[in-house]
């Protein structure tokens, strides 16, 4: 694996932001959440400094999951929910890969929520990034599994009757070994937070609170944002306290922490690692070629 | 808009008073260049999304932003010729370009004027912080001449401003356009 680590002004990085857009154009809404995003995603692999070729962004339907037509890595831009098993796929017939995620709260956390559940707690080694803006916007403004209690929509005049999932505690429920929380009001953060959770060897997540300027309400927009956002690291939150992320986590809606909620000081060996292990083993104990029929005799 | 800007909202990776003349002129260019990007970009989003007078606004400040990168570039050749550089765009945000948050469809030119004088101040307020972080004197004398620029650029653009017709009253977001196909 080839990494770069630039700090101060040793050495800028071998790879800039610019190799990691294809030159499409990203047809958002213009003010879009998303721009940022993407944005600090190049800034972040750059870093990195794996080329493009080693990296593959995988996603599902909505717009954010338009990303992997704008990066230079490979990409597949799959069906409705399914992002994270085709990404497991992926990661598992290559592990040499860097594997990212990237979608939005309804394809993540409706759609596709009961992938996410089984993504985590097999703990394999990719990034889901979800640019979360409670609403699905390409469908013009509907409620989603992340859009607020009493929040009134075109198809919800009334305002809703649910309470919204929270999707920073749905993965530490389920031992997410990195769980962090940012936003494109602060694009420095959020670059170093992505760099980070890509570098994490497992299961890392990160909720990025995208705000839809066509139908997203106006205390999440940006400008709304820098005024609100509270970064953990200011409250001296220490990201390996897993009771602590818990509890901050639970504020989700009402506050907007933006930092690493957790990161496993241990982590445990990947999913991808572990098949890799076990498949070396089971070579060992392999019959050699002359006898390889021979499972099927009864002796 | 206050002209403080903390200076971890705007960099990373990014330690200034380290800076050589260099680096300093580097940087300057990366600003330029990040700045014509994004004004090309919210051309490019307005002209898909039905906007033409603020596109037509956008596209003109990016070929502004170009011609100062690339006398900044020649001045940069001249002195210190092929010398590595140790910057790059992913140690930069937003320092000159305007936010990626600020268009919007169906802006005014008046508005688009706008984005362009809060970035200027912003670029304005980032070079008066690296003037004062640097330790370099050449270094600072080359920042202290690039914030005098950005007011001199605010000048303008207030100016501009100034010969603009007043907006019609109504919200022009109310009138989105329909989905595109790509």
């Amino acid at each position: 694996m080839t990494t770069t680590t630039t700090t101060g002004l040793g050495e800028a990085p071998a790879l800039s932001p610019k190799d990691f857009n294809s030159g499409l154009k990203p047809i958002w809404c213009p003010g879009c959440g998303d721009f940022g995003v993407l944005s600090g995603l190049y800034r972040a692999l750059s870093t990195i400094g794996r080329p493009p070729h080693e990296i593959a962004f995988i996603s599902g339907i909505g717009c954010s999951s338009r990303i992997p037509g704008y990066t230079t890595a490979y990409g597949f831009n799959s069906v409705h929910g399914r992002a994270l098993p085709i990404a497991q796929g992926v990661k598992l017939s290559n592990p040499d890969l860097l594997v990212i995620v990237a979608g939005g709260d309804g394809d993540g956390f409706s759609i596709g929520g009961g992938h996410v559940a089984h993504a985590v707690r097999r703990n394999t080694d990719l990034t889901y990034i979800v640019m979360d803006n409670q609403v699905y916007g390409l469908t013009k403004g509907q409620l989603s599994p992340t859009a607020p209690k009493g929040l009134k929509t075109i198809t919800s005049p009334f305002g809703s009757l649910e309470d919204p999932i929270n999707p920073l505690l749905y993965v530490l429920a389920y031992g997410a070994g990195f769980v962090a929380q940012s936003t494109p009001a602060d694009m420095p953060g959020m670059t170093s937070i992505l760099e980070e959770a890509i570098r994490y060897p497992g299961f890392a997540f990160v909720n990025i609170q995208s705000p839809c300027v066509t139908f997203g309400q106006e205390e999440q927009q940006v400008r709304a944002q820098k005024t609100h956002m509270k970064p953990l690291a200011s409250l001296g939150h220490d990201p390996s306290d897993l009771q602590k992320a818990l509890e901050l986590a639970g504020h989700y809606g009402t506050e907007l922490y933006t930092g690493v909620f957790y990161r496993n000081p241990e982590p445990p060996l990947s999913y991808d690692r572990l098949i890799r292990l076990r498949q070396d083993e089971m070579a060992k104990q392999a019959r050699p070629r002359a006898q390889i029929l021979d499972a099927y005799l009864q002796k | 808009m206050s002209l403080e800007v903390p200076l971890n909202l705007k960099s990373r990776n990014l330690d200034l008073a380290q800076l050589s003349l260099c680096d300093a002129i580097d940087l300057a260019v990366l600003v330029e260049e990040e700045a014509r990007d994004r004004y090309a970009d919210f051309a490019d989003q307005l002209t898909l999304h039905h906007t033409p007078e603020a596109a037509g606004f956008f596209r003109w400040m990016s070929e502004i932003e170009e011609k100062h990168r690339k006398e900044l570039a020649e001045r940069r050749q001249a002195k210190f010729g092929t010398q590595p550089s140790r910057v790059n765009l992913g140690m930069i945000f937003d320092i000159e370009a305007p936010e990626h948050g600020e268009a919007r469809v169906f802006m005014t030119e008046r508005e688009a004027l706008d984005v362009a004088l809060r970035s200027e101040q912003s670029a304005q307020a980032f070079f008066a912080a690296a003037k004062d972080a640097v330790r370099d004197p050449e270094t600072r004398a080359l920042f202290a001449e690039l914030e005098i620029e950005e007011i001199l650029h605010q000048r303008l653009v207030r100016e501009e401003i100034a010969e603009l017709p007043p907006d019609s009253p109504g919200n022009q977001e109310d009138y989105s356009d329909p989905p595109v196909q790509q």
